[in-house]
């Protein structure tokens, strides 16, 4: 006799266990990553998230395999060809620039186009938990460019024996490298969400964002250097701002502007709250249905 | 044990700027599917609003399985499935997908929700399609696809808002068909909402009447429909089958005083109840042309009737 049997496949009602709106958050936190990803979507979708990466990665890549042919040689000058880790994101910064109006369009404008938010604000989650995990899943994927690379770039000098001195040398730089790298993470995801917040087209957005950096360079150059403003005024630049918060936090010297630290922090966290406020503000007064 | 209302709203009222979409609304939904019935810009979307807690009513009260939707938004809408009115799938994610994730955010555990995303889609018919990514595929899919994610995390209640919309006449079919069988079959509460009387009536145990945002009606569909009309349905034929008993029968009983009308279908007649002589009226008449006495009873109310009788008293009342 054959043990073969026929399963009833269809519906039926459910009653394992429900988790909360945590649950929730996370759900839509992984998804967004998949989307911003271009996972389970055609290849196109992948194209430009991969070669982004990648262009982050590749620099740090190069230096450690540098280091690795040439690491018999003098050691100075081997450490004179690897540049120091708060230098490194001039090597990257275009695809930091490139990747911050890419993310967060992707992963808020279709869900108002398509009208996939009211799906959500129908579940357990709220307009702000829906924005949090929308955020979350931004802030980690821009964290992947400007954490990852310099973070990869420590641990293979460093494993050469190129790195830091001591233990706690090795300890204090890994706690620069992820502190400047999450700090940049955030500036940049506040100021891209609160700019995608605004429309619900992803081009628009993205020029909107790319405009918006390039927009605040010009500004801020034309008032210090064109207007003789003081150094603060800088601080306008979201090139600038986010990169002067990073060099403090490495302790490395800045010979072209004199701001006090304080100023430099509050300039970073107004931007910041500025990014965050526009995108609360939005979504609390945003009509789903009526 | 009494009946445990579903959805109970008392006095509630919401206002849009200076539009008042919903005016002391006080209702009780029971169990098994109930028709959320009236015209566009009745106040069904604003009612379905505040069942699922988005927006707070300016008056009265809503509860939802016995709690507050708008103090206990997330709680409350994990009981809910919901499929709106409009549009709402993203065009370039398949529909397993979609439903998958809507399971998600409802509370299943991943697993389960991939699990329950196809099954759902097996049982709107959906099943072999399930991979497509919903831009590609036809407006009636694309309502089954909603209609899947409403129900795939086994809700307590499941609110169609117009889910026929934009369908052709065997689509329709079909999704009241899937809605009947969801709400009996499968036992899931439903709240359809709609401004199809006819679709009301064929799928819903009960219903609420919507109009300009007062409730004009509620209640168990047989018992709106119970109420006895002050007319008489008579249905009669031909000893030989020919057609058209039913004029001879009505133009008999105008000759003799007593209102009466075809009723559309050939050998039923509609006759005024003016006192208990018509009954003997009718049965002499039906002698005098010997026809044959098929029916004699009194017309009970439709939904038409109670909906008309509702929402237009003026042109009702004596």
């Amino acid at each position: 006799m054959s043990d073969a049997r026929i399963l009833d496949t269809g519906y039926r009602r459910y009653t394992g266990p429900r988790l909360g709106p945590r649950h929730a958050v996370r759900s839509v936190v992984a998804s967004t990553l998949r989307r911003i990803l271009g996972l389970r979507r055609p290849a196109r979708n992948k194209i430009l998230p991969v070669l982004t990466i990648v262009f982050s990665y590749v620099p740090s890549i190069v230096f450690v395999g540098v280091v690795a042919l040439l690491s018999r040689f003098d050691s100075q000058e081997v450490e004179s060809l690897v540049p120091k880790y708060e230098d490194y994101y001039g090597f990257i910064i275009s695809a930091i620039v490139l990747f911050v109006t890419f993310v967060a369009p992707e992963a808020l404008c279709p869900d108002r186009r398509y009208r996939v938010l009211s799906l959500y604000l129908a579940s357990p989650l709220t307009r702000m938990t829906y924005l949090l995990g929308k955020a979350t899943a931004i802030f980690a994927v821009i964290a992947m460019v400007t954490v990852g690379p310099v973070l990869l770039l420590l641990l293979g000098l460093s494993l050469q024996g190129f790195g830091p001195d001591g233990f706690l040398g090795f300890m204090g730089t890994l706690g620069r490298v992820v502190g400047a790298g999450l700090m940049l993470a955030a500036f940049y995801t506040a100021l891209t969400v609160g700019v995608a917040s605004l429309t619900d087209r992803r081009a628009i957005a993205a020029a909107a964002t790319l405009l918006l950096l390039i927009g605040s360079n010009i500004v801020a150059n034309t008032l210090h250097f064109g207007l003789d403003a003081p150094d603060e005024w800088m601080l306008l630049s979201l090139t600038l701002a986010p990169f002067q918060l990073l060099r403090r936090i490495y302790g490395a010297p800045d010979f072209e502007f004199s701001m006090a630290t304080s100023t430099v922090i509050l300039a970073n966290v107004a931007w910041i709250a500025f990014g965050a406020a526009i995108a609360v503000v939005r979504y609390r007064r945003l009509q789903v249905t009526r | 044990m009494p009946p445990v209302a579903v959805v109970r709203a008392e006095a509630a009222s919401k206002r849009w700027g200076s539009t008042l979409a919903l005016d002391g609304a006080s209702f009780e939904i029971g169990k098994g599917i109930t028709g959320l019935l009236g015209a566009n810009g009745a106040g069904k979307t604003t009612l379905l609003g505040l069942v699922l807690g988005m927006h707070r009513p300016d008056g009265g009260k809503i509860e939802v399985l016995g709690q507050d939707p708008w103090t206990f938004g997330p709680q409350v809408r994990a009981a809910i499935g919901y499929s709106p009115e409009h549009d709402c799938l993203p065009p370039d994610v398949s529909a397993h997908d979609v439903v998958r994730h809507v399971a998600e955010i409802h509370g299943l555990p991943a697993r389960e929700a991939q699990t329950r995303a196809s099954d759902a889609l097996y049982e709107v018919g959906l099943g072999e399609e399930r991979m497509r990514p919903t831009g590609t595929m036809s407006t009636g899919q694309r309502q089954r696809v909603k209609l899947a994610s409403a129900i795939a995390h086994d809700p307590a209640i499941v609110l169609l808002d117009e889910p026929t919309n934009g369908l052709d006449p065997v689509q329709r079919e079909h999704m009241l068909h899937l809605i009947r069988h969801i709400g009996h079959d499968l036992g899931l509460d439903i709240v359809l909402s709609s401004h199809l009387l006819d679709e009301v009536e064929r799928v819903s145990d009960g219903v609420v009447i919507l109009d300009a945002g007062h409730v004009v009606r509620s209640g168990r569909l047989d018992e709106l429909r119970a109420t006895d009309t002050a007319e008489l349905l008579v249905e009669v034929d031909r000893p030989g089958g020919e057609p058209g008993a039913g004029e001879q029968l009505a133009g008999a009983l105008v000759a003799a005083g007593v209102a009466a009308r075809p009723a559309g279908v050939d050998g039923r007649v509609v006759v005024a109840l003016e006192g208990d002589v018509v009954y003997d009226l009718v049965r002499d008449t039906v002698d005098d042309l010997s026809l044959v006495l098929r029916r004699l009873e009194r017309r009970r109310a439709s939904l038409e009737d109670v909906y008309l009788s509702s929402s237009a008293p003026a042109e009702w009342s004596p």
